[in-house]
């Protein structure tokens, strides 16, 4: 089957528009501060036959449907827009930190897995019908479907969600990225096994076969495989031009995964994933050549897949509320439940837990990926696939506000600016050192049921260590207890108090910090902050005129 | 005082000469005592040669204890030194090496890996003593970190060292996915640089808090794969000793498969390594 000059045409000016329209909605839903990929898929769910399809079907036919050829030709695209959107997923999955992941990581990485996997399993096997099950003799692959479909986490919704709330480097950033990635991992693999059940396995081989060729194929990859990659990389780097040499390395050994996978009976796109897991691993790829190629799938190859899974689907027709509220259900209590109650058991408060849980529970691009192909194997109907299509949408626009919400409560990841409150700010006219210690040591156990003396037996052993008096009329006391969130108490002094500081100045600020005795990373990185934000002489004597508590945190609001 | 018992493992190796050196002038530098572990039989013309060879070296015979045992070497050290209550194993390695013997594991790794005391490993031990000048101290927040850098500080006073460079690694996985997200490769390069500032005034922070207040003090933060970014920067910056806190757990084959930060530093040394353990370890 060859192109026509008239299909060639037709095939570059469907992709222009694929392109465009996905960037442009795109580009709407990051300006609404949602997951672009959200605007992509609703990009082809507007140029499909839900919309556009439907007002114009004479120009969507042209455009979409005109030949066979140019129809194999898009698919073509489409595929290799998922193996390279697998491809850069792999290369991120970070091997070490899955394994190496500490007691919350793991508890979140298992229970976020087992409870919505299982939740989802019970439900579609017991209640088939119910969630429309396209042939009831499938019904244990359906169940395995639906379960998997609910344990994955999207990644990138993650990623973006914890910078927008700037919790990216932080323990909760830490935990919920690690157990992001075993998520993947684990529902890469789980979906290969279905794909084999349901038969897609093309060479014939016997499921056990398929099963033992497949995790060969991973142990290999991981305990060999890897290593080799991680050998040549620094020749590739050395002699090859940059960074189109790394760039293509690591295509044509994704490539090559992904042709392999597909001969062994398993989709290709599980090659790709694992195949850049391997190539992710190495220390010697370095950060910029990750970015780029990051930037080279999301810019070009992961839209055309996005915007194509609205394009042959009516989401109006196939819009069954029964069925989506169902997913939905599922999909929330599985994930919230799940990965909160491994944080709790980890050790996490019960705030942390609800943003942990809330934090996980953004669907995305795999379900969707895992949907098209169950959809074109015959395993569900396309208004299951519309379901899982508008679960993915609501808990990755969910994410966010609800997580945000958790982390506030949760007082452990505010700045220091927004641990004062106005109760423990005040104006002191103490004449030594001590007295004013000993005040904002008053204030904090007054307010905060802590051990008064305690807690200024603590200050003081610190204090006569090495004088916390620092520069600029800045002075930070500070003390780490058995308390489980940071507290800090403000002495504004007028006239600035003797503090043996570093530059003699007299201190008319006094910051008492407490911190929990089990984080000695967060005492600095809150002392990295408090003496960040106080730099300057001008700034500290424009503080020491606050008149009251409330006037001062105005102030400290608008100087930083 | 930093090290209160040495012990040495004696061979009739090329290096041996060297390693006794060193292990003397650090026996007199921290007024320590000495203890030698001689894998394998005594016989009269094996305790001939390594009497000449501590005679040649100039090691007084009162000022050490000599400890004969047959066994697995790595095994017969490790137990020589916690039995001897020794609290820094001296040791010679190979700066790399073959991939089979990393694998495997050699006696110098196996005692990086699995002593109980603190481990002082030279890759290129010399016979000419001179003291090590440019110290590097890999920083931890945690117990054993503070120990390994009030380790490092008071040995770098020993030996009256030129700087004591505070290297802190720090790596936040899956940044580059939120590219994915459209965060340009300008947005994550700025964050990267925020990171790394508020990771710099940390460790000043730190520093402070520890009052290392006597040497000329240098702070790094490095972005990147840990253990791995740490090693190269000694590396490259010519270090002399590089002092590392010890893991909390014996690193075992699993550790070499999937990395463990340690292991970075392990596979090939990037010059005299001190890997120091909490007491509890």
């Amino acid at each position: 089957m060859n192109l026509s000059p008239y299909d060639i045409t037709i095939f570059f000016l469907s992709l222009a528009v694929l392109l465009f329209f996905a960037r442009a909605v795109g580009e709407v839903s990051r300006y609404l501060k949602q997951p672009l990929v959200i605007g992509e898929i609703i990009a082809g769910i507007i140029l499909g036959p839900t919309i556009f399809g439907s007002l114009f079907p004479d120009q969507f036919n042209s455009l979409f449907n005109s030949s066979q050829a140019v129809l194999v030709a898009l698919q073509g695209m489409i595929v290799l827009g998922v193996v390279m959107l697998l491809l850069v997923s792999g290369i991120e999955i970070d091997l070490l930190l899955i394994i190496r992941q500490g007691k919350t990581a793991s508890l979140v990485s298992i229970m976020g897995v087992i409870a919505p996997f299982s939740i989802g399993f019970a439900i579609a096997y017991f209640f088939p019908e119910r969630l429309g099950i396209s042939d009831i003799n499938m019904r244990l692959v359906f169940a395995l479907f639906v379960g998997t479909a609910l344990s994955i986490t999207a990644l990138p919704v993650v990623a973006r969600t914890l910078m927008d709330l700037n919790i990216f480097k932080t323990e909760i950033g830490l935990v919920i990225i690690a157990s992001a990635m075993f998520n993947d991992l684990f529902g890469w693999i789980i979906f290969s096994i279905i794909l084999g059940m349901i038969g897609q396995n093309t060479h014939g081989q016997e499921f056990g076969t398929l099963v033992i060729l497949l995790f060969s194929f991973v142990l290999f990859m991981f305990l060999v495989g890897r290593k080799i990659i991680n050998f040549i990389l620094p020749y590739i780097d050395k002699f090859t031009t940059k960074p189109g040499g790394i760039l293509n390395f690591v295509i044509v050994l994704g490539f090559i995964g992904a042709a392999f996978t597909e001969y062994i009976g398993v989709h290709a796109i599980f090659g790709a994933f694992i195949l850049g897991i391997a190539i992710g691993d190495s220390e010697h790829l370095k950060e910029e050549t990750r970015e780029v190629i990051q930037q080279f799938a999301t810019n070009i190859f992961a839209p055309i897949f996005f915007v194509s899974i609205g394009l042959h689907i009516n989401f109006i027709q196939n819009f069954d509320i029964g069925i989506v509220l169902l997913f939905l259900i599922l999909a929330f209590a599985g994930k919230v439940i799940g990965c909160g109650l491994g944080a709790y058991w980890g050790g996490m408060t019960k705030e942390e837990s609800f943003a942990v849980g809330f934090g996980m529970n953004s669907r995305g691009a795999m379900e969707i990926v895992l949907g098209t192909l169950a959809l074109q194997a015959g395993l569900i109907q396309e208004k299951v696939f519309v379901a899982l299509v508008i679960m993915a949408l609501v808990t990755s626009i969910s994410s966010a506000p609800l997580m945000n919400y958790f982390v506030i409560k949760s007082r452990r990841y505010l700045t220091f600016i927004d641990l004062i409150k106005p109760e423990n700010v005040f104006i002191t006219s103490a004449a030594t050192k001590s007295e004013v210690i000993k005040e904002l040591c008053n204030r904090i156990s007054a307010y905060h049921k802590l051990s008064n003396e305690k807690l200024l037996s603590e200050v003081m052993a610190r204090e006569e260590l090495i004088s916390t008096g620092l520069e600029k009329h800045l002075a930070i006391p500070h003390a780490k207890v058995n308390i489980p969130n940071p507290l800090i108490a403000v002495a504004i002094h007028k006239d600035g108090i003797e503090f043996d500081s570093l530059d003699g100045l007299p201190a008319k600020l006094i910051v008492l910090l407490v911190t929990p005795k089990n984080n000695p990373e967060l005492q600095l990185k809150l002392l990295a902050e408090i003496s960040k934000a106080f730099n300057n002489v001008d700034k500290i004597n424009k503080l020491a005129e606050s008149s009251h508590a409330t006037d001062f945190i105005l102030n400290l609001k608008q100087l930083s | 005082m930093v090290f209160k018992k040495l012990g040495l493992a004696v061979t009739f190796s090329p290096n041996a000469r060297a390693l006794l050196k060193t292990a003397k002038r650090l026996q007199e530098l921290s007024s320590a005592q000495l203890c030698l572990i001689h894998v394998g039989d005594k016989s009269k013309s094996s305790e001939t040669q390594l009497l000449t060879l501590l005679n040649d070296v100039g090691i007084d015979e009162n000022k050490y204890e000599m400890i004969w045992q047959n066994g697995e070497p790595s095994k017969v050290i490790i137990d020589t030194c916690s039995a001897k209550g020794v609290d820094l194993l001296i040791a010679g390695a190979l700066e790399k090496e073959s991939l089979l013997k990393y694998y495997i594991g050699s006696v110098a790794r196996t005692i990086m890996r699995e002593a109980e005391c603190s481990v002082l490993i030279l890759t290129n031990p010399s016979e000419e003593q001179k003291p090590f000048q440019k110290f590097f101290a890999l920083v931890e927040y945690s117990d054993i970190g503070e120990t390994a850098l009030d380790k490092a500080y008071k040995f770098a006073k020993l030996e009256n060292a030129k700087e004591l460079t505070l290297i802190k690694e720090f790596k936040v996985p899956g940044l580059a996915i939120s590219i994915s997200d459209d965060n340009s490769t300008l947005e994550i390069e700025k964050k990267r640089a925020d990171w790394k500032s508020e990771e710099e005034t940390k460790l000043k922070v730190f520093a402070n808090e520890l009052k290392l207040t006597d040497i000329a003090l240098k702070t790094v933060c490095l972005y990147g794969k840990q253990g791995w970014v740490s090693s190269n920067y000694v590396r490259e910056n010519g270090g002399d000793i590089f002092i590392v806190p010890s893991p909390v757990k014996k690193l075992k084959l699993f550790d070499r498969i999937f990395q463990h930060d340690m292991e970075f530093i392990i596979k090939q040394i990037p010059c005299a390594l001190l890997i120091v353990k909490s007491k509890n370890y």
